[in-house]
């Protein structure tokens, strides 16, 4: 039978609390320390062992999930370039990714197949993965740059959460932004921007099936929050989705997150 | 705990780096799953699963170190594990036939606790006998890698009550050793 050092009844209360903190704090246990110490911090070694097999099984999983929203093609992949980073591309994509947000779907791609972004987004995904061409009735990007009567979002549609998130932000931080031509349609649709409030209170949260908890500050437990900036972005609501995707390109962005 | 480099690996990521990812999830998704195998232990590959999802649709924005990213992602898995609804009960009332055997905590294997070296999952067993409250607090500071700040915000709880916690669950964790050594 193995001899254990720690076998027989234990006198736990001769574990003090300063010796506890101290192999919590990641301390080596001491030579002359009580013998019924070392289970404990055999216990907090295995805890922090390296990871086995099945730990990591999920890999390919959340590698795919990951790429889908984020992904960058490695140097040996060509078929799908992305172009470099030319504003008005990069506007197109930042107007397209919040379409995509606003309309709940994962992906620049399914929506660029489904044929559901802003016209230049439209464009920029028929040229690079061969999404269907942007149709006549194809919404109207809302950059400044773009057309010289941007139309915005329609707000009556669901587009009007992601507006909503952002008027509601905007209203908070206390910006001018609430006159833009996206939260003017939410005006409207409101009957007036006094009832906007009222208005945004009945729109539902799309895909509310299932509880989406995606962070909201008020349970989050430190100041980083990962939804962002969304009031800097120029265009203001769809980027502003409560998942936080105000820039999915770490370069230059015109709002200059920090 | 990815350290010095863990400024640039997160940025990388939120450029789209797989690389950087595949870092950032194989240093959490262990941790993740031995905190998930005790607060939801039928659901945790599930959990886990869609706390990634979840990590991966805020990645872009997300700001802060090490601490706050940790803080981050258990904070995300705990609250998909109340999602699903199957928060786990210290004293199941459930008949033990309608519980799977594979869900059963089950007692260190002896063989295993003959060696010196104790094994992770015996360890995430045992850590599953002590109460809800001292299991969750010992698995967030020690597997996680909270501080008694963050784990007392995660949890709801005054930072006092968590040092308290941890520290009952680990002396309770003692003598659940010395009794398995015991047995043998």
């Amino acid at each position: 039978m193995p001899n254990f050092p720690w076998s027989g009844r234990p006198d736990v209360s001769a574990i003090s609390d300063a010796s506890l903190s101290a192999l919590l704090a990641g301390a080596e246990l001491p030579p002359g320390a009580a013998p019924e110490l070392r289970p404990v911090a055999e216990a907090l070694a295995a805890l922090t062992a390296a990871p086995t097999g099945d730990e990591l099984a999920g890999e390919a999983e959340a590698l795919a999930v990951f790429r889908e929203r984020l992904g960058v093609p490695s140097p040996t992949r060509r078929s799908r370039r992305r172009p470099t980073l030319l504003s008005p591309l990069l506007s197109a994509r930042a107007a397209a990714a919040a379409a995509v947000a606003a309309l709940g779907i994962g992906g620049f791609a399914t929506a660029a197949f489904a044929g559901m972004l802003p016209a230049p987004a439209q464009q920029f995904a028929h040229h690079t993965i061969g999404a269907p061409a942007a149709r006549a009735s194809q919404p109207t990007s809302t950059h400044p740059s773009a057309s010289a009567t941007p139309a915005g979002p329609d707000a009556t549609g669901p587009a009007a959460f992601g507006l909503c998130t952002a008027w509601a932000h905007a209203k908070q931080h206390g910006t001018a932004k609430q006159k833009a031509v996206a939260f003017r349609n939410l005006a409207a649709a409101a009957g007036g921007a006094g009832n906007v409030a009222a208005y945004c209170g009945t729109v539902p949260h799309p895909g509310a099936s299932r509880s989406h908890s995606t962070g909201k500050p008020s349970s989050h437990p430190t100041p980083q929050h990962p939804t962002g900036p969304p009031s800097t972005h120029p265009t203001g609501p769809p980027s502003t989705h409560p998942t936080g995707k105000p820039s999915s390109h770490p370069t230059p962005h015109a709002t200059g997150e920090p | 705990m990815i350290g010095d480099r863990f400024a640039a690996v997160l940025a990388a990521a939120q450029g789209g780096n797989e690389e950087a990812f595949s870092r950032l999830w194989r240093d959490g998704n262990p941790p993740l799953l031995r905190y998930l195998r005790v607060i939801a232990p039928d659901v945790a590959e599930d959990v886990a699963s869609d706390t990634w999802v979840q990590v991966v649709r805020g990645l872009a924005g997300f700001r802060g170190d090490e601490q706050a990213w940790r803080a981050w992602l258990f904070t995300t898995a705990r609250r998909r594990s109340i999602d699903e609804g199957r928060r786990r009960s210290r004293r199941p009332t459930a008949p033990l036939e309608d519980v799977a055997a594979g869900q059963l905590p089950t007692a260190p294997d002896a063989a295993e606790m003959a060696l010196e070296r104790l094994g992770t999952r015996s360890v995430v067993a045992l850590v599953a006998e002590l109460p809800a409250i001292q299991a969750e607090v010992i698995l967030l500071r020690v597997v996680a890698g909270l501080d008694t700040e963050q784990v007392a915000q995660l949890t709801g709880r005054s930072p006092g009550a968590v040092r308290v916690a941890v520290h009952r669950g680990l002396r309770r964790l003692a003598q659940l050793l010395a009794e398995a050594g015991v047995t043998l």
